[in-house]
């Protein structure tokens, strides 16, 4: 069996562990095995690539770190300022909270919710404190990683800039802070378990990873944009609500030692700072039998039966589709896009990254001209970069976790793979795309006013004839007939030359803006191509559709 | 024969919310019986189960485990027991002698023992080519096999099988009955819960029958037929769970078939 560093490490503290009453062989034999089993698993910040190439290799965790090193960076503008210490560690606080209680939600529920614990272990002749001590150290090995990796190069930075006092009391905070991250993350599911299912809980874990997925991918977009807002120069103002903002607790001892101010306000913080993540171990560690008797209902799946909305997807699929299967199978792919978690982990923090990514650019002009210039020119036309999505979601139309019940596919009398395809990408549309680009458009006429309205048309009629290209291009599979492990090989080169052509439609429109009433012949035109196009893109011949039944 | 007892069940009540699910069980099993114990779906069998197992609190009641309460010392009595629980539940991210090793050595087992042990018992169930694979590339039956096995490693004096052949072909399913007969010979005490009737009724030489959270029928396979004057378990089960409609019910199933 793999030998593992750290637990060499833990074996010098072997005698610590046995004061707390833990049986040190049976737990250190729980963390080996538990290791073992995370390398063979993905991080949240890795979702969107799956290898599968050297599955047992390395733990993929230790690779996934580099990206919190990367949004580390954030925080050292931050730590050299000297203007006002309670503002600038504020910051640096919300931001090593978000990431460190988002990534712990993500990735690391599955230890602090783990049922299975108890059926495989808890069965055995083990003390349940040997077990607890286990998992908590099992989540603090992870902590203490992603916190060293989120905060190394901004504590390093305090060393050389700040002294050693302030490096000290950085790392103090820090410490205090993932003790009071911990529990706060447990008693929040001990709340949410308390008063609804298991199932809620688990959306709610999904929204979260879809949350931390998504400012991930935004933050490198944003990370060059922050370094600008490094001045601040506001005057700090008591406000009560301020002793319920934890990281304005932790900022208040560098205020103090800085900057010599020292009052009463700033002493409770800082006692606060210290008493209240110790109490709340003290009651985490008391309430962990309650805590672990909710988790009980984790395992009982009988949700109560929902009222479903089924009547308007019903109405939409007869007024949008023309035959029966066509129906049926629009129904299906909304009912899968709408319930499968999977899915919306690798879907949703792509959507965000296309509704943010037109104005990102729109906002970038900002710096040169002034918004009244903006509204009157043609940088609407980035709403185009809204399409970048589109071929990567296609893509993911053919994954699910139930990948295996596509052989409902081969047994059903299906005698045309038409509607199938048809019946797919127009659920697809409804459900992701159509209200991504009403918001976009919303947002541009505000902005640009209402003489944009035809332009906005032709875009989405391009964005139409755009979606079933993309279609054409990419290899065919069943929807939601293959598994999310396999990797997205050899799409790469297609989805370029589907960007290219993203940008000839773009083209067209930037030209024909400058033909008068070149925008309304062109709407016209692009109506009968998009008629066409729907009619005979999805008669595609089963020889040409990739089967891998399993 | 007062010593002979290996399980006791005293007054034992338990309640998930305000659903109760256990309304008093009494039972007292001895060393070297197969007690079939078998239920309607949601009758309390796995809640027993699990009682007795230690992984669910909250009953009131006694549960003696060979003559120590469990609820005074938690940990100990449970060397005594292993479990094959209905669900796989299982690390299938490990290999099986990843797996396997790992919980000898729960039990205390020395690394190189269990691992000797597991890989033996494999090879002779026939899946010893995958004593190295990973769990989750296994068949049902040889997740099944794993679970078997990892239950026996530390050779437990009482046996507690949910849905212990699931997924075993005919020929390991013989051979798993006969390795049950063999244990019980031995004075081990099985605890067998399951569905299948055909099988309840001629591996056990006790049935208990659970319904709605009591013990509605308890005595020998011959013992329950003069009782009830029915010929096999399956029919006894449903005379006495109160079920008689089956054919309406099957003749309204078939009917709603037949409207397309």
């Amino acid at each position: 069996m793999k030998e593992f560093k750290i637990l060499g490490f833990l074996d010098k503290l072997k005698p610590l562990f046995e004061k707390l009453g833990a049986d040190y062989f049976i737990m250190r034999r729980i963390l080996q095995i538990k290791l073992v089993m995370d390398g063979r698993r993905v991080p949240t910040v890795f979702a969107g690539k799956n290898n599968d190439k050297n599955a047992d290799s390395d733990n993929k965790f230790f690779k996934s770190l580099w990206i919190y090193v990367l949004m580390g960076l954030i925080l050292i503008p931050f730590i050299i300022m000297k203007n006002n210490y309670i503002y600038q560690m504020s910051i640096v606080f919300v931001i090593v909270m978000f990431f460190i209680m988002t990534s712990l939600i993500s990735d690391f529920s599955s230890v602090l919710l783990d049922i299975k614990d108890k059926v495989i272990i808890g069965i055995r002749p083990v003390d349940p404190k040997t077990l607890r001590l286990a998992k908590t150290i099992h989540i603090s090995i992870y902590m203490f990683f992603i916190t060293g990796a989120l905060t190394g190069p901004a504590l390093l930075v305090s060393l050389f800039t700040q002294g050693i006092v302030f490096f000290l009391i950085f790392l103090l905070s820090l410490i205090l802070l993932n003790m009071f991250i911990i529990v706060l993350t447990a008693l929040a599911y001990f709340l949410v378990l308390r008063f609804f299912d298991g199932e809620k809980l688990k959306d709610i874990i999904n929204y979260i990873q879809i949350v931390l997925s998504i400012t991930l991918m935004l933050g490198y977009q944003l990370l060059g944009r922050l370094f600008s807002i490094a001045n601040l120069d506001i005057q700090f103002t008591p406000k009560w609500w301020q002793y319920f903002m934890v990281p304005v607790w932790f900022s208040a001892p560098f205020q103090m030692i800085k900057k010599s101010e020292v009052n009463s306000r700033y002493v409770i913080f800082t006692i606060m700072a210290v008493v209240i993540p110790i109490i709340s171990i003290l009651v985490y560690t008391k309430l962990m039998p309650a805590f672990e008797r909710n988790l009980q209902k984790l395992s009982n799946n009988y949700e109560k039966n929902k009222k479903t909305k089924g009547k308007s997807v019903q109405l939409l699929s007869k007024i949008l589709c023309r035959n029966r299967e066509e129906r049926i199978f629009f129904r299906f792919a909304f009912d899968m896009m709408k319930n499968e978690r999977e899915f919306k982990l690798k879907v949703y923090p792509t959507l965000a990254y296309s509704i943010f990514f037109p104005f990102i650019f729109v906002l970038q002009l900002l710096t040169n001209t002034n918004i009244s210039e903006i509204s009157q020119g043609k940088s609407y036309l980035y709403i185009y970069l809204c399409g970048m999505m589109l071929p990567t979601v296609i893509i993911t139309l053919r994954y699910s976790e139930g990948y295996k019940g596509a052989w409902i596919y081969k047994a059903l009398p299906i005698n045309n793979i038409e509607p199938v395809f048809k019946g797919t990408i127009k659920a697809f549309i409804i459900k992701l795309f159509f209200p991504i680009i009403l918001f976009q458009s919303i947002i541009f006429t505000i902005i640009f006013g209402v003489r944009i309205v035809p332009d906005l048309l032709m875009v989405f009629l391009n964005m139409m004839i755009f979606n079933i290209l993309c279609f054409l291009a990419l290899e065919k599979y069943l929807p939601f007939s293959e598994a999310f492990q396999s990797s997205q090989q050899g799409n790469g080169g297609i989805t370029l030359i589907l960007f290219m052509l993203l940008g000839v439609l773009a083209g067209i429109h930037f030209i024909l803006t400058r033909v008068s009433y070149g925008v309304y012949i062109y709407l016209v035109l692009s109506f009968i191509v998009n008629l066409v196009l729907w009619k005979l893109s999805f008669n595609v011949s089963p020889y040409k559709i990739n089967r891998n039944f399993h | 024969m007062e010593n002979d007892v290996t399980v006791e069940l005293k007054n034992l009540y338990m309640n998930y919310g305000s659903k109760e699910v256990l309304k008093g069980i009494n039972l007292e099993v001895h060393k070297g019986e197969i007690v079939g114990y078998i239920g309607t779906n949601g009758a309390g069998k796995s809640t027993t189960i699990k009682i007795i197992l230690g992984i669910l609190e909250g009953y009131t009641g006694q549960v003696k485990v060979v003559g120590q309460d469990i609820s005074k010392n938690r940990t100990e009595y449970k060397r005594k027991i292993g479990y094959v629980p209905e669900a796989a539940e299982i690390y299938d991210n490990l290999t099986a002698a990843e797996y396997l090793t790992f919980i000898g050595e729960l039990y205390g087992i020395s690394y190189e023992t269990s691992g000797r042990k597991a890989k033996r018992l494999m090879e002779i169930l026939g899946v010893g080519d995958s004593y190295n694979s990973r769990i989750n590339s296994f068949s049902k039956g040889m997740k099944q096999k794993v679970l078997i096995i990892s239950s026996l490693l530390h050779n437990p004096d009482i046996l507690m099988l949910d849905e212990p052949l699931s997924g075993l072909d005919a020929n390991s399913v013989m051979v798993v009955k006969e390795i049950l007969t063999q244990l019980s010979n031995q004075g081990k005490t099985i605890f067998y819960s399951s569905h299948i009737m055909d099988v309840v009724e001629k591996i056990s030489n006790r049935i208990v029958l659970l319904n709605d959270g009591q013990i509605v029928a308890d005595g020998s396979f011959d013992e329950l037929k003069t009782k009830s004057k029915e010929g096999s378990l399956e029919q006894i089960f449903n005379q006495i769970t109160g079920f008689n409609k089956y054919e309406s019910i099957a003749e309204e199933f078939v009917s709603i078939i037949e409207e397309v």
